[in-house]
């Protein structure tokens, strides 16, 4: 038994998942992770810390951290890659002027040799809005068809209605799980 | 559900000086070891040199998506309202008054399955790494559950939150009776460490044979909880 399966069991008996989620500023994260957890999300303003929720989905215990977007504080997120299993970057896809600014801060994330192994969920949320770009449009904007360091995948999503968050999650949780968990 | 607010006035620090090297001496592996609740306050307010200031309380049924309350500090210092004015000078310097909780809830309490417990929390100036709460829940000398929880770095200046959803754990039904009878036999301990130096230490205690939600005891609640 090589250190790894070792490694991996360990992992396999707490079945504990950390995922982080960030993203420029008024993409959405607080409003997807209250969304996600069933709370009113009527009254969210910008988050100038963090919000942890800790909670069992699906058998696991996930440990999810939302992160403030803006500016000033981006330069604190390499403080929450430890031990970080899954990023969900989060896109205001009707934000189209600040695309270019939102691939720039994804890129330097890949880039990080503490999120290494992490899997990456795009979420192109705001959907719903009028403007919203098309996934096709933002996976050439944000040039994930480059990204071979990581498992990622896009979902056009929407806080407000809900669609697709769980699909998302599923999707991220499962393959984390397929890694660290499983043995061999 | 009621909550009361009440000072404790038999807990007290013995050691009242050197809040620093006292507090210093606790690790977050003698506060794991610890098999009851403790007599006395294991540091001292002043430990608290990165203004960690706790500003909001919330506990929520995620069954039915209900509230069961929230108490959130006032802006600013002087935001207490007037009714409670004659409370707040009755014992207006009680160092030891904002680290003391007590609630009162129903027995239906006790039977929630799924409930989200959030606090936030403003820091100071200063970042603060590894981040570390120990909470402990008694039964007289049983301990009920303990949680562990590492909130890591925390941004200068930032203001924070966190949920832990987590199913109320099972209890045998003898001991819920007993709970209920035994109002505010049922106690925690939290301890917060920032790079294992101890620099809270909040107490509380609960009762589950509360008849209704009252207004003005919740008020009392955050009077209590919030003074300092």
């Amino acid at each position: 038994m090589g250190f790894l399966t070792i490694l991996k069991k360990l992992r396999q008996k707490e079945k504990e998942m950390r995922i982080l989620m960030l993203g420029l500023d008024n993409a959405g994260k607080t409003t997807i992770l209250k969304r996600f957890n069933g709370e009113p999300i009527d009254t969210i303003s910008p988050t100038l810390g963090f919000n942890i929720k800790t909670l069992e989905h699906r058998g696991y215990k996930l440990n999810i951290w939302d992160v403030g977007g803006q500016k000033s504080l981006r330069s604190y997120w390499k403080n929450y890659f430890e031990s970080t299993d899954g990023v969900a970057w989060v896109v205001d896809s009707a934000d189209a002027r600040r695309l270019a600014d939102c691939k720039r801060e994804l890129r330097a994330l890949l880039r990080e040799e503490r999120l290494a192994g992490a899997t990456l969920l795009v979420l192109a949320n705001k959907s719903d809005l009028p403007g919203a770009l098309s996934l096709q449009q933002l996976r050439e904007a944000l040039e994930l068809d480059s990204i071979k360091t990581h498992h990622w995948r896009i979902v056009r999503c929407s806080a407000v209605t809900g669609e697709n968050l769980l699909e998302g999650m599923d999707w991220m949780l499962d393959d984390i799980a397929s890694r660290i968990f499983s043995i061999d | 559900m009621s909550l009361v607010g009440k000072k404790n006035e038999s807990i007290s620090l013995h050691e009242t000086t050197k809040g620093d090297k006292f507090s210093n001496a606790i690790t977050p592996e003698d506060i794991l070891r610890m098999e009851k609740i403790t007599d006395t306050y294991l540091c001292t307010p002043d430990a608290n040199v990165y203004d960690i200031d706790f500003t909001r309380f919330k506990i929520r049924d995620l069954e039915t998506g209900t509230v069961l309350f929230e108490i959130a500090k006032p802006p600013t210092d002087f935001g207490v309202d007037n009714e409670n004015s004659e409370e707040t000078s009755e014992e207006p310097l009680d160092p030891n008054a904002g680290r003391f909780v007590r609630y009162q809830f129903t027995p239906q309490f006790l039977k929630l399955k799924t409930v989200g417990a959030t606090v936030e929390f403003t820091v100071g100036a200063r970042p603060v790494n590894h981040f570390r709460m120990i909470e402990k829940h008694f039964f007289r000398d049983t301990l009920l559950k303990t949680f562990d929880f590492e909130f890591g770095f925390c941004i200068p200046f930032s203001r924070n939150t966190c949920e832990h959803i987590y199913e109320f754990p099972t209890l045998p039904p003898d001991l819920v009776q007993e709970m209920i009878a035994a109002p505010f036999e049922t106690c925690s301990d939290s301890f917060y460490f920032v790079d294992n130096h101890l620099v809270m230490h909040n107490k509380a205690d609960y009762a589950y044979n509360g008849v209704k939600r009252r207004k003005k005891m919740q008020s009392c609640l955050v009077l209590t909880i919030l003074e300092n």
